[in-house]
Parts: structure tokens; C-alpha cells; sequence
């Protein structure tokens, strides 16, 4: 078996593929932190609509899906970021309203698309073996600029996570690292239209964050863990899409849901506060 | 009097809703403890939130001597600490209350410079003085409401801001709670030169610091002057439209509610 994938693994197409699936884990879990600890997870599947209604616009107008698929993410962002400020209006309704309008904008890009629709679908489901090498690049340098953020601007990114409000009254950039975060959720949604699809990648964008909050406290550890198993649960997913000859984006993403799983079931903060809560308990008995 | 610090002129505040704040003139001097006190929806936080920066407004501010907009300079938002009222954090959250106190001086650091040893042994001083040294490494997130609101403290006391702004810092703590947050803000207050502005509805829970007090109703100044006319029975009868009655202990003036 191991041969087998060793083998499978001199073919280019095979090769560009496990490389995308390494940057795709790796960019979607890093922003999942963000989506996880600020509690934003709206904001994402918004995002990934948008990347999704833009790439099939671009479709049916012939021009670069990535591009626009990023374009129609700037300005989600562009709208998100403001309203997200005001105090006077729900966010959760306008996000809900964004997302409805984008899934309808898409649906009819769709409907109209004259030509085959395969291309549409590639772009809902991911197609990671029929990427090209500037779609590698592209996303290699999409991941390298948010890992670079993340570097620069650790304690500005503890601090606006931690609390936006108090982040702002301290003299902390928050606005300048919520939009630009907004910015880079655009870019690494809209360059991983090609590998996990506008509609898988939400899981991605919830998962490793969600994986890593089971297991750690320590902000570091948590980007790390995160990061690991974003890009474990895509590579697994992309051996098991290989062995069974099942759909690699579905894969992916039911492996992250396993991964998941197995830190919630396993998870020691989860097992601390329960013994804390029964020795409370305990200790109100005795009283 | 020396220069005000602060100093509003006709401060409006405009919602959906209505005015939140309806032409509010207020000049707070360096180193006075103020209490802004009114019932709810009086305009307390709108006001506070105002002069923190997180609120649009007409009218003017001046802040420092300098006229302001309530979009800030990092500058203007070193120099005004906020304590929000108790806030809820998920316990998983990854910040220990060490790193927590921490970010208070994060802005003051700037970009591309780490926390070195005199952020570090400042931080570990507030946290001693706030009696949390001992729960340095700890999960923010298990803390009580209590502790968590010690932590504010001394997250925007290691900003080392001139004014410092509290929304109801004592809200729904245990009393006796209250009280320790109380007596802390007062040590605060013979320790660092800041000038104070207090948010409360509850005039029993008071510091002991404050001695001027500006009333608010329906986004309007009705009383401005010291805390003990302001406590005056008939004054906050006025204000709460309920029969309150006033009496002194311990040469504190207390509030009955009849």
C-alpha cells in the first residue's frame, strides 16, 4: 500500500496535489483560529460564499475565477468590517441576509451559465487533481503572508482576539488587524476554491480552531494544533479519497470532523473542569 | 482649578432610537474622582463611551488640552484606560491571566517590540497589588467574576493612562466582592496620579475617592457638584422618581429605599 502511494506520488498532478492539500490545511486552520477564538464563524461562511458567487460570475463572464471569487471577498469584507462595528444593528441578521444574497447570486450564476457546468461544481466541490502549478503558487503565497501576520503581529493578534473593544481603548492597531484578518480570510478562501471547494472549506475554516480549543491554553500551542490538524486531516483525507476512490474534498473534511471527534472525546480541559464541577459538588454535599 | 483634562462641550448623541445624550457640557479636572450616576438608560455608558473614543458625537471634545473626534490617535488612546463592566469569556479561551494583565501594554510596545523585563516585573507589581500573583498562570477563563474584574484593573492600570474611564466595574458582583474592588480602586487612587470617572447606578457602592458627582437622566446633566448634595434625599427621589431617603454612617452618607 505504501508503495503504492510512493509510487502515485511521481506523477505531477498527484504531486501538486498533496503540496495544495499541505498549504490548504495549513492557511484554512490558521484562520480557523481566528474563527474559532472570536467567534466569527459567520463571517467565514459568508466569506467562502462570496469566493464561491464570485468564481461562478467570473465563469460566466469569462474571466479569472480567482480573481473574482477574491474581488466579490474584498468586498464582503469591505461590507462586513463596518457593520460589524455598529452598535445599532444585529450582526447576525445582516450576516445572515449577506449569505442568503450571496448563495442566491451564485445559484444563478449557475442557472445561466450557458456552457458545461462542471467547472461550477469544481468550484463547489474542489477538484485537487486537476490544479495547475499557479494555483499551487498562488496559495503558497497566500499561506506565507498569513503565517507572516501571524509572526508580526502575535501579541497585536492576542490582544484584538482576547477583546476588540479593550484591544482599541489600549492603543492596539484593531482595526488594521481585524480588516487585514478580513482581507487574508478573502485571499485564502478564494485561492482554496480550487482544492477543497466554496462549500467544503467552511469546515476547515471551523474545524482545526474548534480541535485545538479541546486540547491547550497557550495561544502558540493552540495556532500550532490547529495548523496540525488542518493539514492532517487534509492529507489524510486526500490518502483516503486515493485508497477508497472517493471524493477528495468530502474526505478532507470528514477526516477534520474525526479529528475533531477524537479531541473532543479525549479532550483534558473537558476532563478537568468535570472533575472540577464534581469536587465543587462534593464539596456542597458535605456542607 | 488647573486646566480641565477633559472638557465636553454640548455633546450630542444621536440613534435610531432617539438622543442617547442631549447637549452635555462637563469639565473634569487631572487627578478628580468623578462619579457619573443615573438610573438606566440615562446616557452613563453613551457618555463614557464618548470620551473613550467608541462613540460618534456632535458637539466638542477636548481631551488633554487638544480637540478630539472619536476617531483617535494611538497617542490620545494610551493616555485614556477603560474597565468595561464584567464581561463573559468562554473558559476554554487560551489567555492566562498573566498574559491578560499583559495586554494593557501592548499598545504602549508598539509594533515589532516584545515585552521585556520592566513590562514584565510592572505587570507582576499591579498583579500583587491586585492580589492575583498567585493566579498568574491560570486560564482566564476559570477565574471569577470578581478576579476577571481585578484583571481589568490591572490591565489598564499597566497601560499607565492619565485618566482612567470605569463602566460599572462592581456590577454583578458578590457584595462583598464590591467592596474588595472598591477599596482597590481607592488604593489605586492614592497610588498613581489619574484622573477618574466612575459609571454606577448603585450609590451605595460608592468609592470612597469620589467626591463630585454628576447625575445623568434621559441623556441630560441635571446635578453637577459634590457627592454628598448629590446623595441628598431629595435629589435622587428626584432623579430615581422614587422616594429615597439618605442617613449617614461611619461619616458615609448611605441610600434607603424606604
Amino acid at each position: 500500500m505504501a508503495e503504492h502511494l510512493l509510487e502515485a506520488l511521481t506523477y505531477p498532478p498527484i504531486q501538486r496535489a498533496a503540496i495544495a492539500c499541505v498549504l490548504c490545511g495549513a492557511s484554512c486552520s490558521l484562520l480557523s483560529v481566528f474563527v474559532v477564538l472570536m467567534k466569527m464563524p459567520l463571517i467565514g461562511v459568508s466569506m467562502s460564499h462570496a469566493a464561491f458567487a464570485g468564481a461562478v460570475l467570473g465563469l460566466l463572464l469569462d474571466f479569472n475565477p480567482f480573481l473574482s471569487g477574491f474581488i466579490l471577498c474584498l468586498l464582503v469584507a469591505g461590507v462586513l468590517g463596518p457593520l460589524s462595528d455598529r452598535t445599532d444593528m444585529s450582526p447576525e441578521n445582516m450576516l445572515g441576509i449577506m449569505f442568503s444574497f450571496l448563495m442566491g447570486l451564485a445559484f444563478l450564476g449557475m442557472g445561466i451559465l450557458t456552457r458545461t457546468k462542471a467547472g461550477a461544481l469544481n468550484l463547489m466541490w474542489g477538484s485537487l487533481l486537476s490544479l495547475s502549478m499557479s494555483d499551487v503558487w498562488v496559495l503558497a503565497l497566500i499561506t506565507s503572508v498569513l503565517v507572516l501576520f501571524v509572526f508580526l503581529f502575535f501579541k497585536e493578534i492576542r490582544s484584538v482576539m482576547f477583546n476588540r473593544r479593550l484591544a482599541a481603548a489600549s492603543g492596539v492597531p484593531e482595526r488594521m488587524i481585524y480588516y487585514t484578518l478580513l482581507f487574508l480570510t478573502g485571499a485564502v478562501v478564494s485561492s482554496n476554491l480550487a482544492t477543497v471547494g466554496g462549500l467544503l472549506i467552511f469546515a476547515l475554516l471551523v474545524q482545526p480552531g474548534a480541535t485545538a480549543l479541546q486540547l491547550t491554553y497557550n495561544l502558540k500551542h493552540f495556532f500550532l494544533i490547529s495548523t496540525a490538524s488542518g493539514i492532517g486531516a487534509c492529507v489524510s483525507g486526500l490518502v483516503v479519497s486515493y485508497i477508497f476512490d472517493l471524493p477528495s474534498g468530502a474526505s478532507v473534511v470528514l477526516m477534520a470532523t474525526a479529528i475533531f471527534a477524537a479531541a473532543y472525546v479525549f479532550s483534558p480541559k473537558r476532563r478537568s473542569a468535570k472533575l472540577k464541577g464534581r469536587d465543587t459538588f462534593h464539596e456542597n454535599d458535605a456542607r | 482649578m488647573n486646566e480641565p483634562i477633559i472638557k465636553l462641550n454640548g455633546i450630542t448623541v444621536r440613534k435610531a432610537k432617539g438622543l442617547l445624550l442631549d447637549g452635555i457640557s462637563l469639565s473634569v479636572s487631572r487627578n478628580e474622582f468623578v462619579g457619573i450616576i443615573g438610573p438606566n438608560g440615562a446616557g452613563k455608558t453613551t457618555l463614557l463611551n464618548v470620551i473613550a473614543g467608541f462613540e460618534r458625537f456632535e458637539g466638542t471634545l477636548g481631551l488633554f488640552g487638544r480637540r478630539e473626534s472619536w476617531r483617535r490617535c494611538r497617542e490620545t488612546r494610551l493616555r485614556v484606560g477603560y474597565v468595561p463592566q464584567l464581561f463573559q469569556i468562554d473558559p476554554a479561551f487560551p489567555i492566562l491571566v498573566a498574559e491578560a494583565v499583559m495586554t494593557g501594554a501592548i499598545g504602549r510596545l508598539g509594533l515589532f517590540r516584545s515585552p521585556g523585563r520592566q513590562e514584565r516585573e510592572n505587570a507582576m507589581r499591579l498583579m500583587e497589588m491586585m492580589r492575583l500573583a498567585h493566579l498568574a498562570e491560570r486560564p482566564l477563563g476559570q477565574l471569577s467574576g470578581g478576579e476577571r474584574q481585578k484583571v481589568s484593573l490591572a490591565r489598564a492600570i499597566l497601560q499607565q493612562p492619565d485618566i482612567l474611564l470605569m463602566d460599572e466595574p462592581t456590577a454583578n458582583l458578590d457584595i462583598a466582592v464590591q467592596k474588595e474592588v472598591l477599596n482597590l480602586i481607592d488604593e489605586i487612587h492614592k497610588q498613581e496620579a489619574l484622573t477618574f470617572l466612575f459609571v454606577t447606578h448603585d450609590f451605595n457602592m460608592l468609592p470612597s475617592a469620589m467626591r463630585r458627582a454628576v447625575l445623568l437622566d434621559h441623556g441630560k446633566k441635571v446635578f453637577d457638584g459634590d457627592i454628598d448634595t448629590a446623595l441628598s434625599g431629595d435629589t435622587l427621589s428626584r432623579l430615581f422618581q422614587y422616594p429615597l431617603e439618605t442617613f449617614e454612617r461611619n461619616g458615609r452618607r448611605f441610600v434607603s429605599y424606604g
